[in-house]
Order: structure tokens, then sequence, then C-alpha cells
């Protein structure tokens, strides 16, 4: 192949990465996953009409396991207290066990037995601290990863309930980073976020209360002087910091576009003569991006060591005034120790907090876009009372129909046709003439604005939408193919086909060269977008999809890839096969495709202008004549 | 601008480069490969010497600052409060000492992280801006071989990897300075007192040397499981009309259920393995505490140390568990540092195949002769492209070029401007082995209009002057209504200033195509290429095209590759490639009544052509369905009219 001369060859971003396991990292994994046992069969219900509508909200998400969580409130607590009670034990331990009761009294009255027990009770609270930390740990970890399970399949169900011309609105890119972006944040939110923000929280009341039973009025004091500074600083600080990232992530992406553009289209670049230039331009945007990174430098060394030096002028006033109280007699040493254990250990957690707030905030983020996404109505239901369509003939029938994606710019305005069973309808016409929106109608990928949509004289708003598709096939423009077996791609409609019945099929459509060329026959695997088969394979691969459903009507998207003539042909061929004895509508670019129909339509502006045999067309000097005379020159 | 104008007119001299120079160039790194990758980043640290060594003292201030508070802290205790009251020191020397320790610390601490982050990020723009520089060196193999998507990601994560190390792994071991001079000041405490209270130091490293290795491979496992997830989802979201239409929803759900049981088996994983460390991590230091109470309490009781002393201890041993716990983490960095270097290396090790030869010299003007010398080409060691191509075009001919794809056509486009080097034989222009002559004069003569247009994220106006920024306005609309494109831009809602490009508003291939050609116009250069850059234009559109060309090509050099029979009529001369090897040449008229294989090759590249065509216009689209662009009277592609 040509680098730069087939059109879009040489761009095609890596996709994912998995797939390649690091060397070092093999014997372990497979350690690993010897370990992993049969997953049970997922129990799957899926209903169009019947789900959970109520909107998502944290709330709502935690219900199911609110005892749970109430159980894991209480292991938090007593997880904070165990981890937060070194400063009391301290204070007992220097006013107890080594006798400083009393200032100036000179004679030692403490007693080694009370350090030991100390001491003892101290490793018994670590242990505790250890201990509910795994359960608590664990029982966030399990309650956390069911509901994320859960959440998984309810919005991924949900995907599969909306309609076509949802995801033809929508980016790729938004609906994939729902499913994995936003609900990743939670799963950091729910692992240990929540609990996290909880400990912290505990963290400071634990210790807030040490600090009252030390003394009250030192307490109280320091409170006066560090929350109103902590608060100001962090307050100011998440301001400014969210503001400072912001513009970071935008430079950044500037930083990103630039370079991308410039390594995709270094052909017109080096054919411009503008790479000095453009260096240029790049060192212009990297230096926004790098001015945008000192801006949100300076902020967090303002704030890091602000917060710190907060801390320590605060250990300095309680040192003073606690030693005043001291020497006063009012308080003992251990006692000031232990306020200033404590109270050097009371920032972190705030700091801590502020992290946490932020995380607490993109999971919540995360919930509300999934809401909206979940909150989407399905535009085509299916009536709670629809019925399972019966063996029909294949006669599809448009009765004076209309339909625009909005209101103000009608698309197709009151069509009417009738294909007989059996007949292979071209389309042709001009892009935005309402070609394929004809057959999204046929299909029901859309519900007509007015108008019915008929077949075999069922309006197909009346039917199950599963018996619909038992008897209808689609072969999209672009053929997809899943990255799985060449057999499962082929069987994607019935999944439990025979393999001779796959392969007969696959070989009717001229995949037989193919099958005898790769070992695995029809358990080839499919790679990523099917890229080990051939543009002309994938289109027979996507026929022999359709052929196997064995459909009574047959709406085809003609292909417009490049194929080489042969393939081309097998493609023809093929569609010959799948063509005979059902009815067809074929969306057609190609000319030859059009002669072949039984019928053509010129389609333009929403309406039918023309139709007929295609001799019947060309003879009668109209619009299609037209076409076919600049097409032929 | 003059579009018609015959001589290549004044536009042609206005180079881009000469309107904007970039910054003097910045370091680069060492280019003895032998080396070790942080020796070889030394000429880009060396840059930066001042603020490292600022930074480095700042953050030994910040350590001892962070030291000597909790010291004094407890020896304020002892000696101020704790001690017989004859003997007893001011509690106000303290207080003060104290003080200005932390105003010495806040300081410090300001300057050693401010200077450090600015270190960083001043290492990533160099690194950013080294990597930039080279690759615009580099010729087109280069970019044919490696993919976009990667060499972006190496300029990211890779570049921050490094950057990381560099910047923070000094400041990581000044950290570790802490722990010695904590270590010293304990000593001189109590000998005995500090083993007892660093004994749990040593585990805080093991243990969270032991929690990342069990942790790598679960992560990694979580990581390819989450990858899963999100292929599911694409593949269910891009193939959504196929799962529709077959009825395989349910079972796809259960696909993406099983997927996501998989997931949350490595997800326990990984927690069962954080719910085992983290609480030794976080309390195996609490262990050394109690025994600090214990046994500085015995200490205490017979008189040795003070209570303050506590205080001290139990301060220092929660202040130096962070250097053991970093000193795995900068382990880390260290490791993933080097593979990233290793990355960025590669990249800037590789040499520009195609660059300016010493004594090269400037082609003042061209009179826009070109010839092809028994010209062999092959992209690597596969097949043979060109096998023997020999051509003169005279100064001001218009010559096309017909053949199958795979036939030579667009390599000879891309061997003229010399984004490849011909095996053997040679390429001419008016004469010069286009070798011999610089890059950039090379380049100023041959203007090349690509079939697949890229555009960037500019507006359609600083698009069209991509190659001649200092265009005016009226010589930009000037081209653009020669290239057929003033008519829809000024459709659309913003006219020229409207923003294409990946992040901008999507035009149709034709439209592209047509503002492709505008920017080419405005150059205005001596010899032009046509790359099929007219395929996705309906054939109304580029008959004006053409007319407007036709103007403007006399008295200039022009290579056409098309099908059309519109266009190659205009040729003077018709090529027909055949295997890298012209099969024939003559007039479109010539070639259709003596040679059987031209009519041959036409019929089957109409074919490819249009198909082509179709191609580049979804490519582009982002949405698949056409009906949501507003149809655009003045061009209806020819596709669309089957």
């Amino acid at each position: 192949m040509l680098p730069g001369g087939g059109g879009g060859t040489m761009r095609r971003p890596s996709g994912s990465m998995s797939g390649d396991v690091p060397p070092e990292l093999r014997d372990q994994l497979d350690g690993l996953l010897a370990d992993e046992p049969e997953h049970p069969e997922p129990d799957v219900v899926f209903s169009r009409s019947d789900y959970d509508r109520r909107p998502l909200t944290l709330r709502r998400f935690l219900a199911p396991f609110k005892w749970a969580l109430v159980g894991c409130v209480g292991l938090v607590i007593v997880e904070t207290i165990a981890m937060r009670i070194g400063p009391l034990l301290t204070q007992l331990a220097i006013d107890h066990g080594m006798g400083l009761k009393d200032l100036g009294g000179g004679e030692v009255t403490g007693s080694r037995g009370v350090l030991v027990a100390i001491c003892l009770t101290y490793l018994g609270f670590v242990v505790v601290a250890i201990l509910v930390s795994r359960w608590r740990t664990l029982w966030t970890g399990i309650v956390g990863e069911r509901l994320l399970y859960a959440l998984r399949v309810r919005v991924f169900s949900h995907l599969q309930r909306l309609s076509q011309d949802f995801f033809s609105r929508q980016k790729k890119g938004t609906l994939i980073s729902r499913m994995t972006n936003d609900i990743e944040h939670l799963q950091g939110l729910l692992h240990d976020g929540l609990a996290q923000l909880l400990v912290q929280a505990l963290t400071l009341v634990v210790l807030g209360a040490q600090l009252f039973w030390f003394s009250a009025e030192l307490a109280l004091i320091s409170f006066l002087v560090v929350i109103p500074v902590m608060v100001a600083l962090t307050w100011w600080f998440r301001g400014v910091s969210q503001r400072g990232y912001l513009v970071v992530r935008d430079r950044m992406a500037e930083v990103l576009t630039h370079l991308s553009e410039s390594l995709s289209g270094a052909r017109v670049v080096a054919a411009h003569n503008r790479q000095q230039r453009n260096v240029a331009d790049h060192v212009d945007v990297t230096r926004r991006y790098r001015h945008a990174n000192y801006y949100t430098a300076r902020i967090a060394a303002i704030y890091g060591p602000g917060s710190e030096a907060v801390g320590r002028l605060t250990v300095v006033v309680v040192l003073l005034l606690g030693g005043w109280m001291v020497l006063r007699g009012d308080m003992r040493v251990g006692e000031l120790a232990g306020f200033l254990l404590a109270i050097t250990t009371f920032f972190a957690p705030m700091q801590q907090m502020a992290q946490l707030y932020n995380a607490y905030q993109q999971g919540q983020a995360g919930i509300t876009k999934l809401r909206q996404l979940l909150m989407t109505e399905v535009t085509v239901m299916e009536d709670p009372h629809a019925y399972p369509l019966p063996d029909i003939d294949g006669r599809v029938t448009l009765d004076r129909v209309s339909f625009g994606y909005d209101v103000d710019n009608p698309v197709l305005r009151n069509v009417s046709l009738e294909i007989p069973p059996g007949e292979t309808l071209a389309l042709v016409g001009p892009t935005g003439a309402g070609k394929s929106t004809i057959a999204k109608l046929v299909t029901r990928a859309y519900d007509p604005t007015s108008g019915r949509v008929l077949l075999d004289g069922h309006d197909l708003r009346d039917v199950r939408l599963d018996s619909l598709h038992q008897r209808m096939a689609v072969v999209p423009q672009e053929p997809f193919l899943f990255s799985m077996s060449l057999r499962d791609n082929i069987a994607f409609a019935r999944p439990d086909a025979a393999d001779v019945e796959v392969e007969r099929t696959a070989r009717a459509v001229g995949l037989g060269d193919f099958l005898d060329r790769s070992a695995a026959g029809i358990h080839a695997v499919v790679h990523e977008r099917g890229a080990s088969l051939s543009a002309g394979e994938r289109q027979l691969v996507a026929l022999a999809r359709a052929l196997l459903a064995a459909p009574r009507v047959l709406v085809l998207d003609e292909a417009t890839s490049s194929l080489d003539l042969r393939t081309e042909r097998q493609v023809e061929r093929a569609l010959d096969v799948v063509l005979t004895d059902r009815t067809a509508i074929i969306i057609a670019h190609r000319l030859s495709t059009a002669m072949r129909a039984d019928r053509v339509a010129v389609v333009d502006d929403g309406r039918i202008l023309e139709i007929g045999t295609h001799d019947e067309l060309a003879a009668k000097g109209g619009r299609y004549a037209e076409m076919y005379a600049t097409w032929d020159s | 601008m003059r579009a018609g104008q015959a001589e290549p007119g004044p536009l042609a001299t206005t180079n881009p480069d000469e309107r904007r120079r970039p910054p003097p160039r910045a370091p680069g790194i060492d280019p003895d490969q032998s080396k070790g990758w942080i020796k070889r980043a030394f000429p880009l640290l060396k840059a930066h010497r001042g603020v490292f060594m600022a930074a480095f003292a700042a953050s030994l201030v910040t350590v001892v600052a962070m030291v000597l508070f909790p010291l004094w802290l407890g020896t304020a205790i002892d000696e101020a409060l704790a001690a017989p009251s004859g003997q007893r020191d001011s509690l106000a020397r303290f207080v003060w000492i104290l003080v200005a320790i932390t105003v010495v610390g806040v300081v410090a601490a300001y300057f050693s992280r401010y200077l450090t982050l600015r270190m960083a990020y001043s290492l990533e723009f160099d690194l950013r801006t080294l990597l930039y520089r080279h690759l615009s060196t580099l010729s087109a193999s280069f970019f044919d071989r490696v993919r976009t998507g990667e060499l972006v990601s190496r300029a990211n994560s890779d570049v921050r990897a490094v950057q990381m190390l560099l910047a923070f792994g000094p400041m990581l071991i000044v950290q570790f300075g802490m722990f010695f001079l904590a270590l010293y000041f304990m000593l001189t405490i109590d000998v005995g007192l500090t083993l007892v209270a660093l004994l749990s130091l040593p585990a805080v490293f093991v243990i969270g040397l032991t929690m990342r290795k069990h942790m790598f491979p679960v992560s990694w496992l979580v990581q390819s499981r989450l990858a899963e997830i999100a292929t599911i989802v694409d593949e269910n979201v891009s193939g959504a009309q196929v799962v529709r239409v077959f009825g395989a929803e349910r079972r796809q759900i259960g696909v993406l259920a099983r997927a996501a049981q998989r997931l949350r088996w490595a997800s326990m994983r990984l927690v069962r393995i954080r719910a085992t460390f983290g609480p030794l991590m976080q309390n195996v230091v609490r262990v050394g505490e109690a025994a600090v109470l214990l046994y500085g309490g015995f200490r205490v009781l017979d008189g040795a140390i003070g209570p303050g002393d506590i205080i001290v201890f139990l301060t220092y041993l929660v202040m130096l568990q962070a250097p053991f716990a970093m000193l795995g983490l900068l382990m880390m960095l260290a490791q993933r540092a080097a593979a990233s270097a290793h990355r960025i290396y590669e990249v800037l090790d590789e040499r520009p195949e195609i660059a300016d030869r010493p004594g090269a010299f400037d082609l003042p003007v061209c009179r826009g002769e070109v010839e092809l010398r028994d010209v062999r080409f092959s992209f690597g060691s596969d097949q043979r492209v060109l096998d023997g191509v020999t051509l003169r075009v005279p100064a001001g001919h218009t010559v096309a070029f017909v053949g199958a794809t795979g036939s030579g056509k667009t390599t000879i486009a891309q061997l003229i401007p010399r984004f490849y080097d011909v095996d053997r034989g040679a390429v001419l222009l008016d004469g010069h082995d286009v070798r011999d002559l610089t890059l950039r004069s090379l380049r100023q003569h041959v203007g090349v209009c690509f079939e697949e247009p890229f555009l960037f994220s500019a507006s359609i106006r600083d698009n069209i002057a991509y190659g001649t920024p200092g265009a005016s306005d009226d010589d930009v609309v000037a081209a653009a209504k020669v290239a057929g494109a003033h008519e829809f831009i000024t459709q659309l809602a913003f006219g020229y200033t409207t923003v294409v490009g990946e992040r901008g508003y999507t035009l149709s291939g034709g439209q592209r195509q047509r503002i492709a050609i505008a920017r080419t116009v405005l150059v205005n250069p001596p010899i032009l290429i046509l790359d099929d850059a007219t395929s996705a234009i309906d054939v109304q559109t580029e008959q004006r095209i053409h007319d407007g060309l036709r103007q403007l090509m006399h008295g200039r050099t022009t290579l056409i590759v098309a099908h059309r029979l519109s266009t190659l009529s205009l040729a003077d001369r018709v090529v027909l490639l055949e295997g890298g090897r012209i099969a024939a040449t003559g007039t479109h008229q010539e070639l259709l009544t003596t040679e059987p294989r031209y009519a041959a090759a036409l019929a089957h590249v109409t074919d490819e052509e249009r198909i082509r065509a179709a191609q580049l216009e979804r490519e582009r689209t982002v949405t698949p369905d056409v009906e949501w662009r507003p149809i655009d009277p003045d061009h209806l592609d020819e596709e669309e009219m089957l």
C-alpha cells in the first residue's frame, strides 16, 4: 500500500493496549488467574418498558446496602478511636507512669507497672485498629463492588434500550466515558473515598474530644485561632486551585492539539515550509501551559507550607499558654504533652478532607451524568400490548409517512410506497434526500411523525420488537464486526446455529477462500474492527450474518468502501444469494446495483420523485435519466 | 492576490519563516547513546542548575527546620516546665526560638516547593519543545512508521514520568537527609530509646514494598479488565445498529455482565491486598510509639531523659515514617522514568532521512522544469513502487498521471517535493538534483495538494493562509474564489472565521479539499502538484476550479493525479502508469484512440475514485447521519448523485 496515497491509511490511532502482558508480570498474572473461580452465569433481566425510572442519586444508589453501610460506620468509629487514642495514652503515661502528676515535687512517684499496662493497652488498640480497619476495607470493597456491578449492568442495559437515533446524536467518546470514567470515579469514592471522608471527620472529633479532655480552655482558644484561619486558607486554596487547574487543563489540550495536528498534518507542514514557524507556535502554546503551571505551583507552595505554619504557630501558642497553665498548676505536663501531640495531628485530616471533597464532587458529577443518561427516554417504545409478529410474506408498506428529526425540518413528506413480497427495491438520490431515513423507518429505528409503516399489514408499532427483528435484517453501510470469532460474528442473530450451518452460510457468500486460508476456520478471531479481514471480506461477513438470520425483509445500505474488482464481484455474487426469495430495500450508491434491482425509487427532498424499473426510468427522461447520463460520462 | 498572474507572484516569496523565528534552541540531550539516561539528560538539567541549587538549598533549610522544631519543643517542656522549679528556664525564650524556626521553615518551604515545581515544569517545557523541534525535522518515512497517537502519548506520559523523577528525585533524597539529622539528635538524647523507636521504621519500608509487589499484577489486571469493559461498550455503541436489528440486546448485556464480574473479582483482589497491608502500614508506627512510651517511661523514671524527650521521639517517629514510605515510591518513579526516558530518546535519536546535504543551495528563481531520470523507488524493502521512470516536463506544461492504485502516481507526486528520496536515478528541478537544493527553497517552489486534505484546528482563513500567514484578507478571499470555496464559506455562520479541524466545525470532504486547494493557490508556486485533490468535489464545481486554475496554470508547471475525463483533457500530456513504469504517454485523445490499456484504466479508476470520494466523506464526518448536515446547494457531491 502506498503511504499517504490511499486516503486515510496512515492515521489510525492505537486503540487498546491490553493483550500484551509485560513479560515480568506474566508469571505473577498466571498465578493470580489460577485462583480465579468460574463465575456463575450472570442473570440478565432486560425489558424495554419495565425498568427502574427513578432518578439516580447517591442516596438511592447506596440504599440497597443501607444496613451494611451503617455497619461500616460503626466499624469506622471503632477504627478511628483505636487509631487516635495515642495522645491520651501518652498523657496517662507521662502523668501517671512517669510520675509527673505534680510538678516540682522532685520525687518520683511513677510506676513501671502503670507504664507496662499503658503500653499493653496501646498495643491492644493497635491490634484492634488493624483488624477493624481491615474488616472495614473489605466490607466497603464488597459493598462497593456489588453496587458498581449493578450500576454497570444497569447503565449498559439502558444503552441497549435506547434506539439508534440516540447514538447518532451523541458522541461515541462521551457515551463510553459514562461507562468508564464516570463509573470509575464512583469506584474510587465507594472503595475508599466515602469511608475516608468519614474517617477523617471522625478523627477530628476524636482528637477534638481529647483536646477538650486535656484542657477545655486551651482547646477553645486554639480552635478559635486555628479553625477560622485554616478554613479561610483552605477555602482560598480550593477556589484558586480549581480555577488554576482548569486553565492548566485547557492549555494542556491546546498543546496536545497542536502536537497531534502537526504530526497528522506533517506532510502539509513540510509542503508549506511551516516547520520553523510551527516550532515557534508550539513553544508559544507550551509556554502558556508552563505559565499556567507556574501559577498552580505558586498557590500550592503557599497553601502547603502556609497551613503547616498555621499548625506550628498554634503549637507555639499552646506551648505558651499551656506552659503558663502548667506553671500555675492548672494543667499537668502530660496533659500539655498530649494536647501538643493531638493538635499536631489535627491538621492533616483537615487537608485530607479538602482533597477527599474533590473526589466526592467528582463522584457526584459522575452520578449526575449517569442520571441524565439513565433518564434519557426511550424513543422507540414497545407497546405493552404488542403482539409477536406472525410469519409474514414480506410486504412492506409506507402509508403517507412523514418524518422529521425536529419539527421544522421534515426529512420525509407524506411518502407512500408499497413493496410486494420478494421484490428488490433500490433507493437512489442525493445525500440528505431521505433514503436512509426510509430504511430506518422500515426497521423501526425511528417511528414516523405521521402515517404508518406496515409489514404484511401489521403496523410496526403494534408488534414486539424482538419478533420484528427476527423477520428483518439490516446490512449497514460500514460492516461492523465484533472482536469475537468469525463464527460468532456470523451467528450474531442466531448464536445457537450449528457450526456446519454457519460454515455453509460463510461459503455461500464467498468466504470459502478465507476459511481455507486461515487455520482456525470459522473460529478465527476477528480483531479490533475486523482489521484482520479485508474490506471486502468484512462485507461478506456482514452479508453472511444477514443470510443466516434468514429474514423475510432485508434492508441494505450499500457499502461504498474501496474494493478491488475481484472482491467486488464476489460481493455482488453474495448479494444475489442473499437477496433471493426475500423482500429487499437497498440504498444504492452504484449504478450497477440500481440496474439489478426490480424497481428503482428516486428520492429527493423527502419525496419519491420517480419509481419504476431501470429501463422505464431511463427511458422516461426524468431525474433518473439525468443522473444516469452524468454517471455515464 | 492576483490568481491569474502568470509568473510566480510576489506572494510566493512570503515565506512563513521570515515572519516568525522560533526562540533560541534550548539545550538538547547528550547525543552519546552509550551513556546512561540520567547522564544523557545532563545538558538539560545543567540549564536549570541555578533554580535547582536554590530549590535544593531551600529544601535543606526546610528539613532542618522540620527536625529542629520538635526538638526545641521537647527541650522547652523539659527545661521550662518539667524541670525542678529552681532550675527552670524562661518559657518565653523557647517560644521565640520556635517562632523563629517556624518563620524560617515556612519561607524556606515556600521556596523549596515553588522552585521544585517550577523546575519540574520548566523541564517539561524543555522536553516538550525539544521533542517537537526534533519531530519537525523528521521526514515522511518516519511518520509512515510511527503512529501519531503513540507519539502524542510519548510526548505526554513519558515526559511526565521523566520530569517527575528529575525534579522530585533530589527532593526526596533531601527528605532522607531529614532522617539522618533526626537520627543524630535522637542518638544524642538516648541511644537505647533511639533503637527502640526506630525498630518500626524498616517495617514500614518492607510492608510498603511487599504491598506494591502484590499490587502490581493485580492492578494491571484491573486495568486490563477496565479496558475490556471499555471495548465492549465501544463495540456496542459503534455497532448499536447491528445489535438492535439482530435483537442481541439481552445477549450483549450478558457479555458485559460477565466482563463486569471478572472486573469485580479483580477489584476485590485489589481490595484484599489493600485491606491486608494498608492498616499494617498505618499502624506499625504506633507499635513504635507504644515502645517509646514504655522504654522511654523507664528512662524518665531513671532520670536519664525528660518527658519532653518523649514528645520529641514521638513526633520524629511520625515524621520519619514519610521518607520510608516514599523510598518505595522513589524506586518506582525511577523505574518508570528510565523506561520513559528510553522511549523519548528513541525519538530524539531518530535522524531525519531527508535533510539538506552539506553545500545545498537555494534556488532563488524557478522556471518550473521538472525531470525524472530513471527513478527507482520502494518503501523500505517492499516491492518496487517506481521501477525506472524517466520523464521530462517542460516549464509551463500540464501533465496528468493516470493509473491503478499502486501504479506509482502518488509516489511521483511525493518525490518531487522530496518527501522521500529516490533509491536510484534522480529528480531534477530546472536541471538541479532536488537533493542539491535546500528543502526550504525546493518546497517554496513546489506546491502540493493532497487527496486527504488535512485542516488544522484554526479558522478557515488561517487554514487558507497556512503557507502564507502574512496574506491579506483580500488575497485569502481571492484564493478561496479560485478554489470554488468562497460561496460555501460565506454561507457558514462565522464565514472565514469559522474554526474547523478536529476541534471545530466539520466540513465535508469536498469542502475540505477546496480549502486545501485555496491554501496552495494562495502560495502561488511555480510548480503545482494536485494529487487527486478534487476527488470529493462534484464535477461542475471541479470544472469551475479548473477554469480558475487554468488561468493560474498558464505559464506554470502543473502535475495532476486524476481520473476524470474533464480533468484529463486539460492536460498537455497524459502519462499512463502501470506497475511503477510508464506504460504510455500522449494527449488524452491520442491515448484514448491508440491505447486500449488507457481506456481500461480509466473505466477502473472512475469506479475507484467515486468509492474513495465516498470514503473520504465518511471518514471525517463526525455524525454518520448525513441528514444532519445542512444541504449545500452549491455543492452536491458526486457520490450523492449516485
